[in-house]
């Protein structure tokens, strides 16, 4: 009699962990999996931060200093493609995988075998794409967004490049799929949409948008393989195609997707900011209409990217207006992210810094898109540094910082560990200096003419560009801290409490720090919903 | 053997499928729908 009864306690309590190699390989746990994706995301960061880095030393001086002017161009397209869909992409699905469930009572991802296929394909995608630097022609070379007919002219990579962005989209349409069929059906019963946290509404909407716009890239790529590879003229004026329709397409998906990298940052800086003000978010349900507004205008503005390209009048209002029109949901969100503050009773550890820096500093890469967004001026800041110190502020201390802060909130629920406070703080001080060295003078330097993409330039530019550089090697060397702090807080460290911040909420605080292999094997009760899941 | 194969869904594991089958299938009519309208474009 005692010795089933002590196989089924033992059973109660162990974690059906597999070990070796195949707990990763074969893994259908959503920590384990979201761990992967961090784990790989963080490497596409530095591999893609050190394209960056080659391109700073490049323009350091004016001159060609080290890399004949092809190479320069494949450094900067690889450096957006790693970036995007290798470091903030994943990153972004590895805190859903990690949270989602936590945060929904659920016991892991709706698909967890799906899921593990989603993971899986990304290292095949990106040793195809970085691989690319080592065939004949080089890596691609005609930036990201891939324009014809300058990207027909790669080389051997050219068809890498088609097929990795393939592998990229269907994993995020299958990671996509996954989050949305989890959150409609996995949450515990009590947790109606709106009592949602907002990273978990934010993330859905992401998910409808990754559905929607990655089967556009798909499409668009498909048909400058075949323009390339079949004798088609899509894209080939000179076979009645039609060149600008490619970027018609291209950023028919492309606007959508800066979002996607933008939104998940705006449901973590909502989690951060209640928890450090010690109140609950002003306007919770005004912030998920303005997520959903923002997304449904992501569709509608994407021909701001292409006013000089040449169309009608009355087309650059439209886009122009409705480009506008994204100040409003926008501005809600930093009014009630404000607001929530106001009277708080604040404190600030790393995660509450790098949400307030997020909220300065998207803001003025926010501004800056404004000022594109008007036409006339638009056309002289078109193709300058100008737009690269734009989207940097929106990327880098917005999506990147965004990330950090999710990271440094929930680093010591994962770990069970509190990690170094003063090396968080360091690193976000270092972080945040060198980030403005770094960018801000790229407006500077937009305006006064600089064109983006060359790796070389006029005299007069040189000024600025070695304050940029100092930045960009400074906020480069800064991220070895973020390593070595992860890193001291896997290994050890003060022990975090369930609930490891005084002011958290959330049914994730409920769980034990670190959580169980398996979370909410059953749904958690009503009283602890109550007790966790308040906004 | 047969009685874990017998073993049926409870309600969420089928509304799961369910959900996640009609999300395949958007998902998957988007992706070779443009793949397939770009091929159909070309051949003609």
């Amino acid at each position: 009699m005692a010795e089933p009864l002590a196989h089924a306690v033992s059973h109660a309590t162990e974690d059906h962990k597999p070990h070796g190699w195949r707990r990763w390989v074969y893994s259908t746990n959503h920590k384990d999996i979201g761990t992967m994706y961090l784990i790989f995301s963080c490497t596409m960061f530095f591999i893609g931060g050190g394209a960056a880095m080659l391109i700073r030393l490049e323009l350091f001086k004016p001159g060609l200093q080290f890399f004949d002017p092809q190479f320069f161009n494949s450094l900067t397209t690889m450096h957006a493609l790693i970036m995007i869909f290798g470091a903030v992409m994943p990153g972004w699905t590895g805190l859903a995988n990690w949270m989602i469930p936590m945060q929904l009572g659920a016991p892991d991802m709706a698909l967890p075998r799906l899921n593990n296929l989603s993971f899986w394909i990304l290292p095949f995608a990106f040793t195809l794409l970085i691989g690319s630097f080592f065939v004949p022609g080089g890596a691609p070379a005609g930036g990201w967004t891939m324009y014809p007919p300058l990207v027909l002219q790669t080389g051997a990579a050219f068809p890498m490049l088609i097929f990795s962005i393939h592998l990229m989209g269907a994993s995020s349409i299958l990671g996509a799929i996954n989050v949305i069929v989890t959150i409609m059906n996995m949450r515990a019963p009590s947790i109606t949409l709106l009592r949602m946290p907002l990273f978990v509404w934010t993330w859905l909407i992401t998910a409808y948008l990754l559905i929607a716009v990655m089967p556009v890239l798909a499409g668009a790529v498909t048909m400058l393989l075949t323009d390339h590879f079949f004798g088609t003229t899509f894209f080939t004026a000179a076979g009645g195609g039609d060149p600008v329709m490619f970027q018609h397409i291209f950023w028919f998906f492309g606007h959508p997707e800066v979002y996607i990298l933008i939104l998940p940052a705006f449901g973590i800086v909502s989690e951060i900011i209640p928890t450090f003000s010690r109140k609950p978010l002003f306007g919770y349900e005004a912030m998920v209409y303005a997520t959903a507004s923002i997304a449904f205008l992501s569709f509608i503005v994407w021909a701001h990217h292409m006013f000089t390209v040449g169309m009608p009048l009355a087309a650059q209002l439209f886009f122009m207006l409705t480009t506008m029109l994204i100040a409003v949901p926008t501005g809600v969100k930093v009014f009630n992210w404000t607001a929530t503050m106001w009277k708080g009773s604040l404190s600030f550890e790393p995660p509450m810094l790098f949400a307030l820096a997020f909220l300065f500093l998207f803001t003025i890469g926010g501004f800056s898109g404004l000022m594109l967004a008007i036409v006339p001026a638009d056309y002289q800041y078109q193709d300058t540094y100008f737009v690269v110190a734009h989207f940097h502020y929106v990327l880098v201390p917005g999506a990147i910082f965004g990330m950090m802060a999710g990271v440094y909130y929930w680093l010591p629920k994962w770990t069970g560990h509190m990690y170094d406070m003063k090396l968080g703080t360091w690193h976000f001080w270092l972080s945040t200096i060198f980030v403005n060295v770094l960018f801000f003078p790229q407006h500077f330097l937009g305006l006064a003419g600089m064109p983006r993409r060359i790796p070389d330039y006029a005299v007069q530019f040189t000024d600025w560009n070695m304050v940029s550089s100092i930045g960009g090697f400074g906020f480069g060397l800064s991220q070895f801290l973020f390593v070595i702090l992860i890193w001291k807080c896997v290994h050890g460290g003060e022990p975090a409490g369930n609930r490891a911040w005084e002011g958290a909420h959330g049914l994730e605080w409920e769980l034990t720090s670190p959580p169980p292999f398996h979370s909410w094997t059953e749904p958690p009760s009503d009283a602890v919903i109550a007790r966790g899941a308040e906004h | 053997m047969a009685a874990g194969l017998a073993h049926s869904p409870s309600p969420q594991q089928r509304r799961v499928r369910r959900a996640a089958l009609l999300w395949a299938l958007i998902a998957a009519g988007f992706y070779f729908g443009f793949i397939v309208l770009t091929l159909v474009r070309a051949s003609r």
